[in-house]
């Protein structure tokens, strides 16, 4: 029965500490300086936890989004012009259509910079 | 057998056939002959300068027939071509040379420089002193090879759905009502009307065909019916566009159709695939109403609230902060410091306001907030893409607020009221780690965001709910046609943001340091934010609304009446008044406006007076833990 208990508590450090390395990196150009680095990062990171809450229930890039909606891989991003196709979309972008134009900004930014998980 | 085998073959092909016919192609079929009838157009001018003697003036003239002739022709297609490509239709006839721009879409990217070429811009060109052939034919050619990005598939393939034509109409509509009967692009005014005579029978052709194509989706009798009476009222009107009824036709012809065409817009489910859409909002039914486009984002980091309540407490706690001196690095000047609310939301005191060290002054007049909304760049030289930017620099800028930013949070934060509510806020704006300088700003710029919502009387008149006064249409008409103002201050808003909403426009006008007219004000205006030849001395054109109310005018505030500023565009701006000026955008001409004519344009101007209801500043700020703070007052001391 110890032996059990002590297997699980390892599967579960385990979880943790793979949990914890599953951050999401992003590629800035090395061009950019130290400041304009921090300023990136925080925006991406805005623009992180606003696409988890608001768009990611279709565009699965965390998890399985919806099928046929983009999840945007880095060609798909950089193709897509999100700012202006989501802002007249009143229908399938209700939410966007509401954000600050600094919002939907942090959003491009974080898709954009992005690395993604192989 | 076989020989039923082949007439089964030869009855599906019959069918094939008259499937394929029974798609009506009458309306693509105009487009196709109508472009190619420019087109021809365009040759024959470029052939008429390639055999012309530039210094004959017989030979000027027959250009100058050409062109008049192209632009005819170009009217019966302009439907179409300015919205499907708008950056192909400035080389076709662009109004000016250069023009650099930054579109509501484009924002977070650096200025573009778009080129004009074609019609107008030649026939502008003719009347420059040193004219060479070359030039002339270049202007011509550029135009012919833009005309064939209308050719393209991407573009002809949209005229096979319905969706584009009541888009394309309503750009239609909206330009009847701000720039065709101007004189925008056109510089001959003599051409003006007849010009327009010529717009609406082309585009009577188009709805013609539109109907024939997709009758499920038609142009009703009514709206047909109330074109035909628009066409008919043109025809009535004398040709000269400064006796031109504006304001009738505005009113009771183009508002109407507008309106119509916004119900089908809702009623056929119509989408857009096109950049000129972006900012109209399709649930709005009159050009007189402020929903007509989308504004800035008044509510920053809290734009995903929509809960009544939680937004009435932002704007309460909005209000406050925009009288609180705590925001400033002394503690004694607030936002109403110098956007006074009992002034129209800025100081008609002075020229400009004082700096922080209350001594010296700013270089430039302190803007209206009211209706600030309604410009897609913020500041005089569009410095700012949005509110909250502008409010930010406002408060850490040495020389106007001078926070800190960390200091400021601090400070705010040390009131219990503040910390309460920006507490709460945090929980609803989940991007946002802790209490940022981006939730105080919002809050202030939803606050002040909300007095740009009222109705001037003229409005009001334009929708029906009262009578004006001739004089005021009087002043309308002239404003539109004679003084030339509505060249650049657009309907609705008589700013500088025109159909389809979504730029800001700049103009060189030559004002003055001082009113001795000795030199232009060194103040170098859009050049500081994007340098360029054409920018040089460059200001976003202001909202003409409320103007009674917000002197001194200018960016330096040189002019302390309104009958100044009508003189000084009288006499032709600065190049007018003799200054040097190399890139003037408003023509150095005299108006020529009669007393009587000035006392119009007032009255009209008086019409734009917003029925603004004003709030009593707070009667305490909240009170701080650090009791020196407390003896701050409401609304700064400077």
């Amino acid at each position: 029965m110890k032996l059990f208990y002590t297997i699980i508590l390892i599967i579960f450090c385990t979880c943790l500490v793979r949990c914890k390395t599953q951050k999401i990196e992003y590629n800035i150009p090395s061009h950019v300086s130290a400041q304009n680095r921090a300023i990136f990062l925080e925006r991406c990171e805005k623009g992180r936890i606003l696409f988890k809450i608001n768009c990611s229930g279709c565009h699965g890039i965390f998890t399985k989004g919806k099928d046929g909606v983009p999840n945007f891989t880095k060609d798909e991003i950089d193709n897509y012009r999100a700012v202006v196709l989501i802002a007249r979309d009143q229908k399938n972008h209700a939410v966007a259509a509401k954000m600050s134009p600094e919002q939907i900004d942090h959003i491009i930014t974080f898709l954009s910079l992005r690395i993604e998980k192989k | 057998m076989k020989i039923f085998s082949v007439i089964i073959i030869f009855v599906i092909t019959i069918l094939c056939f008259s499937f394929k016919e029974r798609h009506n192609k009458t309306y693509n079929n105009l487009y196709e002959t109508s472009l190619a009838a420019f087109k021809q157009q365009q040759s024959s001018l470029e052939n008429t300068i390639a055999a012309a003697n530039l210094s004959k003036e017989t030979d000027i003239q027959a250009i100058r027939q050409k062109i008049a002739a192209a632009r005819l022709q170009l009217k019966n297609i302009d439907f179409w071509l300015r919205y499907f490509e708008p950056l192909a239709y400035k080389k076709i006839n662009g109004p000016l040379p250069i023009e650099w721009e930054n579109e509501v879409f484009e924002k977070f990217e650096p200025p573009y420089k778009r080129e004009g070429a074609g019609l107008t811009v030649a026939e502008l060109y003719l009347d420059e002193k040193i004219i060479s052939k070359d030039t002339l034919l270049l202007l011509i050619q550029k135009s012919k090879t833009a005309v064939k990005t209308f050719e393209a598939d991407s573009i002809t393939r949209q005229l096979n759905v319905y969706h584009h034509f009541f888009l394309a109409n309503r750009l239609f509509l909206l330009n009847l009502a701000a720039v065709y009967t101007t004189g925008f692009e056109c510089p001959d005014t003599n051409n003006i009307i007849p010009e327009l005579q010529s717009m609406l029978n082309g585009t009577k052709k188009i709805y013609e065909t539109y109907n024939q194509t997709f009758p499920a989706t038609p142009l009703t009798k009514g709206y047909l019916d109330a074109y035909e009476k628009a066409i008919a009222f043109v025809n009535t009107q004398p040709a000269n566009f400064s006796s031109f009824d504006h304001y009738d036709f505005i009113k009771n012809h183009v508002n109407v159709l507008f309106a119509l065409n916004q119900e089908f817009i809702n009623a056929y489910n119509v989408t857009s695939v096109n950049l000129n859409d972006y900012t109209l909002n399709n649930n709005n039914r009159s050009i007189f109403d402020k929903s007509l486009y989308d504004p800035q984002n008044t509510k920053g980091v809290y734009s995903l609230i929509e809960d009544e309540k939680i937004l009435s407490e932002i704007k309460h706690i909005g209000k406050l902060l925009f009288y609180d001196p705590i925001l400033s690095g002394n503690n004694s000047r607030s936002c109403a410091s110098c956007h006074k609310p009992t002034q129209y939301f800025t100081d008609t005191t002075q020229k400009t306001s004082f700096q922080y060290d209350n001594q010296q002054h700013l270089a430039r007049n302190t803007p209206t907030l009211i209706n600030s909304v309604y410009n897609h760049l913020l500041m005089l030289d569009g410095k700012h893409i949005s509110l909250q930017a502008q409010g930010k620099d406002v408060m850490t800028n040495p020389a106007e607020m001078n926070s800190n930013e960390k200091e400021l949070i601090k400070k705010v934060l040390s009131c219990k009221e503040y910390k309460d509510a920006f507490r709460k806020l945090l929980r609803l704006t989940p991007e946002e780690k802790e209490i940022s300088l981006n939730h105080i700003v919002s809050a202030i710029t939803y606050y002040d965001g909300s007095f740009s919502r009222f109705t001037a009387p003229f409005d009001d008149a334009m929708n029906n709910k009262m009578q004006i006064g001739q004089e005021v249409k009087k002043g309308f008409n002239l404003f539109m046609s004679k003084a030339q103002c509505a060249t650049c201050h657009f309907v609705p808003n008589f700013n500088g943001v025109k159909p389809p909403y979504i730029g800001s426009e700049f103009e060189v006008i030559g004002t003055p340091e001082d009113t001795s007219f000795t030199a232009i004000s060194i103040d170098k205006g859009r050049y500081v934010i994007n340098p360029a030849s054409e920018t040089l001395n460059a200001f976003r054109t202001g909202s003409i609304r409320n103007a009674q109310y917000t002197k001194p005018y200018m960016h330096n505030g040189v002019f302390n009446t309104l009958e100044e500023v009508i003189d000084f565009y009288d006499a032709g701006g600065g190049t007018g008044k003799k200054l040097k000026i190399t890139n003037q955008t408003l023509s150095g001409d005299s108006l020529k406006l009669s007393t009587i004519e000035k006392k119009q344009l007032i009255t009209f101007i008086h019409s734009l007076n917003e029925n603004i209801i004003f709030e009593p500043p707070p009667a305490l700020l909240p009170l701080s833990a650090d009791k020196a703070l407390n003896k701050r007052k409401a609304g700064g001391e400077y």
